[in-house]
């Protein structure tokens, strides 16, 4: 035994880290379309981007309708490598909010929602939620004319709530005009109140995720081969050299074990790291060549200035355009019944049916909510940038 | 031994001594620091008089951009520009912000149009600032002003709130 292995087991004796890792990367995960369970995997590296430059960034940044804009400005006339890795911040966010929307369309796709993993399907939800506050939240904090703009209108959106409107927006603003404490609570709000819930978060979804293994979809599956004619079902799996997650001994159930499976350590970690490194290479490109704008601080007083949304506010923003003066509050009643729709969707659609095709009472309305949000985001960005 | 049913275990003592313990915790923190997040909305912006500047010279029915410094916050000492609109009607002026009723955004005065427009969404305003178009559900705010001979004296709230 190799001295290295002896200070392992000195640790392991004390810390029983061992079996940690052999439960973190020892599990059995679905062989057929691997890619697509990349997903999951990119959505946290590119997190876990997020989380360091952001620490690196408030290094230089100041939380301040003064400060604020100044010391950006000067990351970008003096400090290279600190513009690069605001470019990173920017571009990694932008990145992010798109995989971890496909990482949602493909769960919903595959119906891996469904019992016993709707609360996989709920912390999700609530991840993408707190990845979209974050970004709005971001948004703010350069203090330039789009974040200024994108401020006000954005804290105003709430103003529209039946009843309560104007007091969640002075709650925001910390009083009834953005200013300086609205970015102060709003840079609190953003680097310490969020990830303080994200994180823990992103643990439950894990610790989920492991309790009842990938899911994968359909064609992992006994239950795809039911229907088809002169197709035989398969035979039960057999029993797994590698236990959990999945039933290890046999069973009857179409839904309960993939047919084929390999394990998570190499096999998955391998895609899952060359889907990330790519996804990484990206954003640094994107960082270096494009970087992260910073437009003229921001001025209440200007009369010239068109705000632009950031553009994954388009969707709301035509919204915001389409519906009638008398009808403002719809813009936010309609965001928030598609997030209660989407918390409800595992209590909804209960049936054991995984294979999408055969799920038309819920995929075809899912496909227009999707297709819904598209259309606003062309017409917006068609408005907006003439295109 | 026999037990009384009505007397606490000392199990259940110790349980509700627990939750007790948290609930004392909960309430000591939770209530300075529900507080301090709501004392903004008690605290009413601190509300003072500028000068705009001297009217006599705004031409009839042409509204005249000024722009005025006002203290940002109690406890800054920077100050933030504010837009003025001031249009004069007759021998009447109005004293207009440039906020947007809809969602704020910053209004421009068009004279090609002779409205004023607002970029965002497309919210339009008369001459008098009343909502003609768009999403805009009220008509646009107006200063709390004075007029001293000719000079033009704003508050930095409006007349009514939006």
């Amino acid at each position: 035994m190799g001295r290295l292995d002896a200070v392992y087991d000195w640790f392991d004796e004390r810390t029983a880290v061992r079996s940690l890792v052999r439960k973190g990367l020892y599990e059995a995960v679905p062989k057929r379309g691997a890619w697509f369970y990349t997903l999951g995997s990119a959505t946290l590296v590119l997190i876990l981007l997020q989380l360091v430059t952001g620490i690196f960034l408030t290094l230089v940044y100041v939380p301040s309708v003064t400060e604020g804009w100044a010391s950006l400005n000067y990351l970008k006339q003096h400090d290279a490598f600190g513009s690069i890795v605001r470019g990173i911040h920017l571009w990694s966010a932008y990145i992010l909010l798109f995989v971890i929307g496909l990482h949602m369309v493909r769960t919903f796709f595959s119906g891996s929602y469904k019992r016993p993993r709707e609360l996989n399907w709920v912390t999700g939800v609530g991840l993408f939620l707190l990845v979209l506050v974050m970004a709005i939240t971001g948004a703010f904090l350069p203090w330039d004319q789009a974040a200024y703009w994108t401020a006000v209108v954005v804290t105003n959106v709430p103003a529209y709530t039946p009843f309560i409107g104007s007091f969640i927006r002075a709650l925001w603003r910390g009083g009834d005009f953005v200013g300086p404490i609205t970015l102060s609570r709003t840079f609190g709000i953003h680097v310490w109140l969020i990830p303080a819930i994200l994180f823990p978060l992103i643990l439950a979804h894990l610790a989920l995720l492991r309790k009842h293994g990938e899911f994968g979809s359909y064609v992992n599956y006994r239950g795809a081969y039911r229907s088809r004619e002169g197709v035989d079902v398969p035979p039960v799996p057999p029993q797994r050299p590698i236990e959990p997650p999945y039933p290890a001994v046999p069973t009857d159930e179409l839904w309960a074990a993939p047919l084929e499976t390999e394990d998570f350590f190499p096999f998955q970690t391998f895609k899952d790291g060359l889907v990330s490194v790519v996804l990484v290479i990206v954003v640094f490109l994107l960082a270096v060549a494009i970087g992260a704008p910073l437009e003229p601080i921001a001025d209440p007083s200007t009369t010239s200035y068109t705000p632009v949304p950031e553009w994954f506010f388009l969707p709301l923003d035509e919204l915001l355009l389409l519906v009638p003066q008398q009808l403002i509050p719809l813009a936010l009643i309609v965001p928030a019944g598609g997030v209660l729709l989407l918390l409800a969707l595992p209590f909804i659609d209960r049936g054991p049916e995984r294979n999408p095709f055969e799920r038309p009472a819920v995929m075809v309305p899912g496909g227009f909510a999707v297709l819904f949000v598209i259309i606003l985001t062309l017409l917006g960005s068609g408005r907006l940038f003439n295109l | 031994m026999a037990r009384d049913s009505r007397r606490l275990s000392r199990r259940q003592f110790a349980f509700l001594g627990t939750q007790a313990v948290g609930a004392v915790v909960t309430l000591l923190l939770g209530i300075p620091i529900v507080g301090f997040i709501l004392s903004p909305l008690f605290h009413r912006q601190q509300v003072v008089w500028r000068q705009v500047g001297d009217i006599s010279g705004v031409p009839d029915r042409q509204p005249t951009k000024f722009e005025v410094s006002f203290p940002l916050d109690e406890w800054t000492s920077s100050n933030v520009n504010l837009a003025v609109y001031v249009v004069k009607l007759n021998n009447e002026y109005l004293v207009f912000s440039n906020t947007c009723t809809h969602m704020q955004c910053p209004v421009r005065w068009q004279s090609d149009l002779g409205q004023f427009l607002c970029p965002c969404h497309g919210g339009l305003y008369d001459i008098t600032g009343k909502n003609i178009g768009g999403p805009p559900p009220k008509p646009l705010p107006q200063y709390v002003h004075r007029i001293d001979g000719t000079t033009l004296f704003i508050q930095n709230s409006f007349t009514e709130s939006i």
